[in-house]
């Protein structure tokens, strides 16, 4: 049954590949508790939940989506909607705020357009501000995915955004 | 027991009881908001705080914490009032605190507590709530401004309804109760949140500024709509039912009803209820008198002899049936029959033939007893919703097993560790068969059975249904088969549930006498847990078996149709049947009733039967009569008039008393006097009578003599090129009688095919198309569902709509071969 459901939600939503969703499901569906790794693996796969992706690991292990949605809800972690392929962080920790880390801030929400925890239509970037990053000795700090970036200054924003453009998507 | 101390008082409580019901138990009463004795302990409220010397005097929730042995507990120090103030303190911060325009008012344990507790102001402040108010169902209301997260709602939700709409949504402050993706409400609407919520957040809509709490009257009644008995409590305000009010102590069920229970109430007060009789002048239904119409009525009967048949609804009362019963014998008639006639014979052929009874040789209450449940058909839940949730509990909280065998997939299949074997249509007593073949060659029979009348000749009958032949038949696996029969057999306690009903032909005697096979080869049968609950379709369905209203010496309701048509049976009687609707063949029962001299109609409503009556009376709902209701498990249930009769409508009891005074014969004075009779006539009724009934009933025993039957298992035949269309009940009707129940319908308004994904696919059918469905009788058009429960090739219609008269193309076979067209 599983295919057909694949197939019929695969039409509605052409862009979400379930196949990706059912290689996760597949390698815990015998494990009791599951649902967290599956959701993990799931996110890992296509960047965050779509509501199709969710509303198949209910129909697959068999838990009411509501439940789902509670546990995404629930942690941090999860994503409910499509992120960047970049995670830009500015700290804004005690150390960062006194170096200077809201006008790195605020540039960045210039350059790119957004806001705190928003995603640029292109889906190039996501940015967050973090509360502390766990490296004030470099403050004002912000990462790139796991790329690290100390001693900020808003010229170096200007310098990341340009690398960071030429970056392949994928 | 252990012995504990609770505010001074020695007191005793069991060992697995909490602090809260210990306290409860002595009639210790302890503020709670979280708490409903359904559901596990789950303390969110904090408002049950109480002090336990052994714990340094700290503050612990009662209804979390086990009693122990030599504890003192404390509930209502200075220190736990002033906690408990803060509690409500907190929980009002956010509250709107719009208790005049709430409909929970007078009954909202918020208000209540802060009454108590005198919170009259709060030292706190913070802004309220800004959730927006899901109005988009028209039964449940969902304001999560007023919610105080108790969880209850998503609980019962999820340990009973086990459909788990509600959850709790993110957290700290920002969490809510809401459903998935903050979609509205889209449940099954059985309103089981509705009961249990302390506050306002959820409200039944159809009662939304209707009354306050206080100003109604509280009746205890019988639900009226499917066959498990529940118990009723009926909101009465000037002799209307303005709604069902939840009482958590009442009946087996403790409260709970399904979507029809709970909101289908509305045809009681209906306008659309007939109010005067009607006779037909000139072709056309004119009011008349009771005099005139009665008058009528008995003329055509006088004499009648056997010219006359009697079909009556299986919602009639005990007393009613009896009456109605002795009306065709004062007029000469042995005609008489209910449900189709075929609709019982699992009871009057099947049982009474395996059994030497015609009732089901186990109750309700089993199912939670039981080790390992047997279901045929999943729509077990949709005929007797209530019973499911006994089944959901059974599963998930006692850890029985469930095995289903059904033609489709349904909510039960989806139950925790639940084995769902899904046959082709029409196999299932092949299957039996195959089970009960397995018991016997592996030798998994009880040492009594082959000294049981009938075991030579059901060896012998049984011999070509060898796992691997059904198999074939069946669709099914043959080791699937015989891990079923092994796990049926070796099981300590094991309980066969399935339904029957007008939409369930298949349901028949001989597959009553194939799950009876299995019962009886493993001698599960008289103990605890143990058993065949054969559910049938209406309340009192199991009554009028009891009570004799089937055929026996007379025409059965096939041959009265039949009769009516070749003009043998000149007056019929139909009271409450609405057999243009729910009898198989449309064409052949509205032909025979056309030719019918004189057709008589005792009903509630002009139903489609009704509108081809010369005479038409109204009769009265189960809320304005009295009288006995027997459930699917022999439970006789007393019921007494909640209100007024309606217009100039009367009781059926009053009908068929009335008729047989004009006919010379003696009519009974009132309900209980024929009930006294019922009690000294029937057999497990004895020593019964309205008082002994009180008001959750009392159970006749039913006594078994087993008979191993070998049972006929014709084999299905597919018609190349067409569909297997199988009928059956929607959770939200039962009958034709919820179409006048404003709130099912509000759910499920029309009829619709049911068909799988993968024909959907290949037919190119999507949700709602129109669809022609075309069997060799007729064709008829219906919304398309795809459903990812239905199998490839097999199509589900619910029977119970007017306006979708599913039996124009049905022809009361099992399975009606069908082609669709767009």
């Amino acid at each position: 049954m599983s295919e057909a459901v694949a197939q019929q939600i695969e039409e509605q939503e052409p862009e979400v590949d379930l196949s990706l969703a059912d290689k996760v499901i597949d390698k815990y569906i015998d494990l009791p508790g599951n649902l967290m790794p599956v959701l993990q693996g799931v996110q890992e796969e296509y960047g965050y939940v779509p509501r199709k992706v969710a509303d198949y690991v209910a129909e697959r292990l068999n838990v009411y989506p509501s439940q789902i949605y509670g546990v995404l809800t629930f942690y941090a972690q999860f994503h409910l909607k499509p992120r960047g392929r970049f995670i830009i962080r500015v700290c804004v920790g005690t150390a960062c705020h006194v170096s200077g880390a809201p006008r790195i801030v605020e540039t960045f929400f210039d350059k790119l357009h957004i806001g705190h925890a928003e995603t640029t239509p292109d889906l190039r970037y996501t940015f967050e501000k973090v509360a502390c990053l766990g490296a004030c000795g470099m403050a004002p700090l912000a990462m790139v995915n796991d790329d690290t970036f100390g001693k900020m200054t808003v010229q170096k924003v200007d310098e990341i955004i340009a690398e960071y453009n030429q970056r392949p998507m994928k | 027991m252990v012995n504990l101390t609770i505010d001074d008082k020695q007191v005793t409580a069991p060992k697995n009881a909490t602090i809260y019901d210990a306290a409860k138990l002595n009639g210790i009463k302890i503020p709670i908001l979280c708490h409903d004795k359904k559901l596990k302990p789950f303390g969110a409220c904090r408002m049950c705080l109480v002090e336990v010397e052994q714990m340094k005097g700290r503050q612990i929730p009662a209804c979390t914490t086990p009693v122990t042995d030599g504890m003192i507990i404390r509930t209502s120090t200075p220190d736990i009032v002033k906690a408990r103030k803060m509690v409500l303190e907190l929980l009002l911060l956010n509250h709107p605190i719009d208790c005049p325009v709430c409909d929970k008012g007078g009954d909202c344990d918020l208000q209540n507590l802060t009454y108590e507790y005198q919170v009259n102001a709060n030292r706190f402040t913070d802004e309220k709530f800004h959730h927006e108010i899901d109005y988009n169902n028209p039964l449940i209301e969902r304001d999560m401004n007023r919610c105080v997260l108790c969880g209850k709602c998503a609980r019962i939700c999820d340990e009973i309804v086990s459909f788990g709409a509600l959850t709790f949504i993110s957290r700290g402050i920002e969490t809510k109760i809401g459903c998935e993706f903050e979609d509205a409400l889209n449940c099954e609407f059985c309103g089981s949140c509705v009961s249990v919520c302390p506050v306002g957040s959820l409200l039944a809509r159809p009662f939304k500024f209707k009354s306050r709490f206080w100003a109604l009257t509280n009746k205890k009644s019988v639900c009226s709509y499917c066959g498990t008995g529940c118990n009723l409590t009926l909101g009465v305000k000037d002799d209307k039912v303005l709604t069902t009010i939840y009482d958590e102590n009442q009946g087996f069920h403790k409260g709970q009803l399904c979507c029809r229970g709970r909101f289908g109430y509305q045809f009681i007060n209906s306008d659309k209820r007939l109010t005067t009789p009607l006779v037909r002048k000139n072709n056309v239904l004119t009011e008349a008198s009771w005099d005139e119409a009665l008058d009528l009525v008995a003329s055509h009967l006088k004499g009648a002899g056997a010219s006359a048949g009697a079909l009556a609804t299986p919602r009639l009362t005990n007393e009613e049936l009896v009456l109605f019963k002795k009306l065709m014998e004062t007029a000469g008639s042995a005609n008489h029959d209910h449900s189709a006639g075929y609709a019982h014979a699992a009871l009057t052929e099947g049982f009474a033939r395996s059994f030497g009874t015609t009732a089901s040789p186990a109750t309700i209450l089993d199912i939670q007893k039981s080790d390992l449940l047997l279901v045929i058909k999943t729509d077990t839940y949709e005929t007797h919703p209530v019973v499911g949730f006994e089944i959901n509990m059974a599963v998930k909280n006692k850890g029985v097993k469930l095995n289903i065998l059904s033609d489709k997939s349904g909510k039960l299949s989806k139950l925790p560790d639940a084995t769902t074997l899904i046959h082709t249509p029409g196999s299932e007593i092949a299957v039996l068969n195959a089970i009960a073949k397995v018991i016997l060659d592996e030798k998994l029979a009880d040492g009594s059975a082959a000294s049981i009348p009938g075991y030579a000749e059901l060896e012998k009958a049984l011999a070509g249904f060898t796992p691997d032949a059904v198999a074939g038949q069946s669709g099914l696996k043959a080791t699937d088969i015989k891990q079923l029969a092994s796990d049926y057999a070796k099981a300590a306690k094991a309980l066969i549930l399935f339904p029957a009903g007008n939409a369930y032909p298949g349901h028949n005697a001989d597959l009553a006498s194939a799950a009876a096979n299995l019962a009886i080869l493993t001698n599960k049968l008289g103990k605890e847990g143990c058993g065949i609950l054969c559910m049938a379709e209406k309340n009192n369905s199991q009554g009028a078996v009891d009570m004799g209203f089937y055929a026996t010496n007379g025409l059965n309701a096939s041959q009265i149709i039949d009769g009516c048509a070749n003009g043998s049976i000149k007056t019929l009687f139909i009271a409450g049947e609405n057999p243009v609707v729910s009898y198989p063949d449309q064409a052949r029962i509205k032909g025979a009733l056309d030719k019918a001299d004189f057709l008589v109609v005792s009903d509630l409503f002009l139903t489609e039967t009704a509108a081809m009556a010369d005479v038409v009376l109204p009769a009265c709902s189960f809320a304005e009569k009295e009288g006995t209701f027997t459930s699917v498990d022999r439970r006789v249930q007393h019921i007494k008039p909640a209100i007024r009769k309606i217009g100039q409508s009367r009781s059926d009891f009053d009908i068929f008393g009335a008729l047989i005074a004009k006919l010379g014969g003696q009519a009974p004075v009132a309900p209980s006097a024929v009930f006294d009779e019922i009690a000294a006539a029937t057999q497990g009724y004895a020593g019964m009578s309205y008082a002994a009934l009180g008001e959750e009933g009392v159970f006749a025993p039913v006594a078994v003599k087993p008979v191993l039957v070998a049972p006929k298992a014709g084999a299905v035949t597919p018609e190349p090129g067409k569909l297997a269309l199988v009928t059956g009940s929607v959770l939200y009707h039962n009958g034709t009688l919820s179409q006048f129940g404003e709130g099912p319908m509000y759910v499920c308004p029309e009829g619709y095919i049911e068909l799988s994904r993968s024909d959907a696919a290949r037919l190119k059918i999507e949700n709602d198309d129109l669809l022609n469905i075309t069997s060799a009788i007729g064709s008829v058009k219906l919304k398309a569902r795809v459903s990812p429960r239905m199998p490839e090739g097999v199509l589900f219609t619910p029977y119970h709509f007017g306006a979708a008269e599913i039996n124009q193309v049905w022809t009361g076979a099992p399975i009606t071969w069908v082609t669709l067209a767009k």
